[in-house]
């Protein structure tokens, strides 16, 4: 059985899909049962999900193909 | 007229572009050195073409380029990693601060997070020691798994993880941060009593 404490060790590595399959059973049997656990993952989760839409830069793909293009001229 | 060799290049670069263009801007802090970065990458890419092995990860083979010419051009700039204390280094740094807040009730927590602005979590980014900063673009924006990046960055994964773990829990408390002074946090933040 996992504890809290088990919980907060293995939260990272959780959220990165790194735990083993008995890892990743006896992480979510935990989190079942205890709901503050249960929402401080689902809260880890978001911000990663957050941090990659947020941090991401939108550029205009023309722009890019231009670029890539000077790029390729100036390999001649 | 582009070569043949160039179009094949210029095939397998399009798609990645824009991660490289997003990575260099995130590690370098403007545009202009970006530019650079990038254009750099892609010289020193192009160059060891044939050391590529068609049908392997091309994703990371070019990241790995982006990372040692950033590293290169970089070396004496890059400050030494200054002393962080991890000592309140805590998992879920964030979200205990918001827990504690009155004007931040259990529902509002993903709210907060969606309300950040882009800006905001890119400065929080910019802020973390390069190190941290190059393993949470990488993984936590690119996508890369811990393997890549340790092949990326030409480090162990337990470096990697390391890296990671701390960069994440700097940026938590840097987000936080922002939330007081921006007023995300709003007047009647108070600590529960």
């Amino acid at each position: 059985m996992y504890d809290c404490a088990d919980i907060e060790r293995l939260a990272q590595r959780y959220v990165d899909g790194k735990l083993n399959d008995e890892e990743k059973m006896l992480f979510e049997k935990h989190l079942e049962y205890c709901l503050p656990c249960d929402k401080k993952i689902e809260f880890e989760l978001k911000l990663k999900e957050i941090i990659r839409i947020k941090a991401k830069e939108k550029f205009n793909p023309v722009d890019l193909e231009a670029k890539l293009m000077d790029f390729v001229r100036k390999l001649n | 007229m582009p070569t043949e060799r160039q179009k094949e290049f210029a095939k397998l670069i399009e798609p990645h572009l824009s991660s490289l263009y997003s990575t260099a801007l995130r590690m370098t802090h403007n545009q202009n050195d970006a530019e650079d970065l990038v254009q750099d990458t892609l010289f020193k890419a192009f160059r060891a073409l044939d050391q590529y092995q068609k049908n392997t990860n091309f994703r990371a083979w070019i990241f790995r380029i982006l990372v040692n010419t950033f590293i290169t051009a970089y070396r004496k700039a890059i400050k030494q990693p200054q002393k962080i204390s991890y000592d309140d280094m805590e998992e879920f740094f964030l979200y205990k601060r918001l827990d504690e807040t009155v004007s931040l009730q259990e529902t509002n927590k993903e709210e907060f997070l969606e309300s950040l602005f882009e800006d905001d979590v890119k400065e929080a980014l910019d802020n973390l020691p390069y190190q941290f900063r190059l393993v949470v673009l990488l993984c936590d924006v690119e996508g890369f798994s811990y393997n890549e990046i340790a092949n990326i960055i030409d480090a162990p994964s337990g470096t990697v993880m390391s890296r990671l773990y701390r960069g994440r829990r700097l940026l938590q408390r840097y987000l936080w941060n922002y939330a007081k002074t921006r007023g995300y946090i709003t007047d009647d933040f108070k600590k529960k009593s």
